[in-house]
């Protein structure tokens, strides 16, 4: 096991290698993969500016759920940014993964390693940067237990994403050309649970708590993080649950994609 | 004439083929028209009037964005940069004729094909179901529709001027991801551009990216549709200046490797 995990961290360091032999263009990309987090909280910052509050909440209190959004999607695109349909639908069409099926490694732990992407920890770092400025603006008293919610939230918004991506990834695999259409819940995703849920409508609010639980994993633990009870049916106190059904999503995102590998039958090339 | 006619046409019948594209665009726009309508709803509950703008203009300014995003941009945005980095752009000087209005023709047959499948039905499918602020008679619709050719062209004209990076370095990508959020921002495709404070919001209009989407729902809402639609006509008359000179010089830059 330990010598499995080699390889992967051996891969890994490759890629990371490789990037930064250009290392005016690997600052460039990760700089702007963070800028796009301060302009997005600029944004939000001058329409509450103008606004008051939107759902009840002040700025720096929307601000921290964005943040939190952008940290975990940065983490998630570091690892899994080349399971989105454009790259993955490449690697089919290549036959590049057809090559990977012959190697004696795990076709997603390789293809994880080997495009193990740096640039996004940029996002990873603006969103946590946008956190601790949020934090400090509402007051927040960063008590081991509210740090602890935070990086849950992250962690498990992050898996959330990841198992979106296998998801995306395994209809790649049925489809070859795969659908923009997934990239939705990844970008639009962060968007939507970048305000507090309650703004939103019942199926909306169904579909992001308890099917995809992205706002579980935001939304909740941000509560606790903010001192707010948060509305009927959505209390603080499931921040419990977060941790299970983040799980319980990436595991459905897995087998989707092991379903995917099997089905998987080369673009013929 | 007919030449630039027929490249106009073979650029929507291009654009036609990419019949899953057109509506997985479409699903992303209705998803993040959906969210965007609710947000604004959310924000308008605590007030009537901001920046101007009541509920039915931001809401207006929502599925405008929506329906133009596609168009403005595109998902070819590297194509003339990839091909002056590959040489092949070296064919569209030696072609007859002049180049940048070819280039920008058949550009415009394919965002005329995305107004025509993405921006009209997204537009179309929000002003049945929301209380949109959009023209009530047909000549106030004909100027909607001029305002998003033009938004179009200016489209075209912007993204030629960033290919053109590719003239001088080959890490135009970097050039283009560190001014894309600023873009972003400044051309009012995160929000109004009047709900900046004033200075910005001057600094906003003054500039190119307001005929991007600014003008338009400004022609939308029949708010300054006039003065909205002399804007664009001025950048795209200016922007089309500027990018021919930079494709003057820039063709004495060009360097073929091998072949």
């Amino acid at each position: 096991m330990a010598e499995g995990l080699l390889v992967y961290l051996r891969l890994a360091a490759a890629a990371v290698r490789a990037n930064a032999r250009r290392p005016v263009f690997l600052a460039a990309r990760t700089l702007a993969s963070g800028t796009i987090v301060a302009a997005e909280v600029a944004g939000m910052v001058l329409l509450l500016d103008r606004f008051g509050t939107v759902g009840g909440w002040r700025a720096a209190e929307v601000v921290l759920l964005a943040g939190l959004a952008f940290a975990s999607q940065g983490l998630a695109l570091t690892l899994g940014t080349r399971l989105e349909a454009d790259d993955l639908s490449l690697l089919v069409r290549k036959g590049t993964f057809d090559q990977v099926l012959t190697r004696p490694v795990s076709p997603l732990g390789w293809i994880v390693a080997s495009y193990v992407d740096t640039r996004y920890l940029g996002r990873l770092l603006a969103g946590v940067g946008a956190v601790v400025w949020a934090g400090a603006r509402a007051g927040v008293e960063w008590t081991p237990g509210r740090v602890g919610l935070a990086a849950l939230a992250v962690t498990c918004a992050a898996a959330i994403v990841f198992g979106v991506l296998l998801l995306s990834a395994a209809f790649t695999f049925l489809t070859v050309q795969g659908s923009e259409a997934t990239n939705v819940l990844v970008y639009g995703g962060t968007y939507l649970t970048s305000y507090p849920m309650q703004i939103y409508g019942s199926a909306l609010r169904l579909l992001f708590l308890w099917v995809v639980p992205l706002g579980l994993a935001i939304y909740v633990p941000a509560l606790g993080v903010l001192g707010r009870q948060g509305p009927p049916g959505v209390p603080a106190s499931l921040a419990w649950l977060t941790a299970p059904a983040a799980a319980a999503f990436l595991a459905a995102g897995g087998l989707a994609w092991r379903g995917g590998v099997r089905r998987y039958v080369g673009a013929g090339s | 004439m007919r030449a630039y006619w027929a490249m106009l046409l073979a650029g929507f019948r291009r654009q036609a083929t990419y019949r899953l594209a057109a509506v997985s665009g479409l699903a992303t726009n209705a998803f993040f028209g959906v969210v965007r309508t609710a947000i604004f709803l959310a924000l308008y509950r605590e007030q009537a009037l901001v920046g101007g703008l009541d509920v039915r203009d931001a809401l207006t300014y929502v599925w405008v964005l929506e329906a133009l995003f596609g168009v403005i941009f595109v998902t070819w945005i590297w194509e003339t940069a990839e091909s002056v980095r590959s040489g092949d752009f070296v064919v569209e000087l030696l072609r007859p004729g002049d180049p940048y209005l070819r280039l920008l023709v058949f550009d415009l047959g394919r965002t005329l094909n995305l107004l025509a499948v993405r921006a009209v039905p997204a537009l179309w499918l929000a002003s049945l179901l929301l209380p949109l602020r959009l023209p009530a008679s047909a000549g106030g619709l004909a100027l909607l529709a001029a305002s998003g050719v033009l938004a179009a062209v200016v489209g075209f004209q912007l993204r030629f001027l960033y290919c053109a990076a590719a003239f001088w370095t080959p890490d135009y990508r970097a050039v283009w991801m560190l001014a894309l959020p600023l873009i972003w921002l400044a051309s009012g495709f995160m929000i109004p551009v009047e709900y900046f404070p004033a200075p910005l919001r001057l600094l906003a209009e003054a500039g190119p990216l307001s005929a991007l989407l600014t003008a338009p729902v400004r022609v939308a809402t029949g708010r300054a549709a006039g003065a909205a639609l002399l804007v664009q006509l001025t950048w795209v008359a200016l922007l089309g200046a500027v990018g021919r000179l930079v494709l003057t010089v820039a063709s004495r830059r060009l360097v073929v490797h091998g072949g």
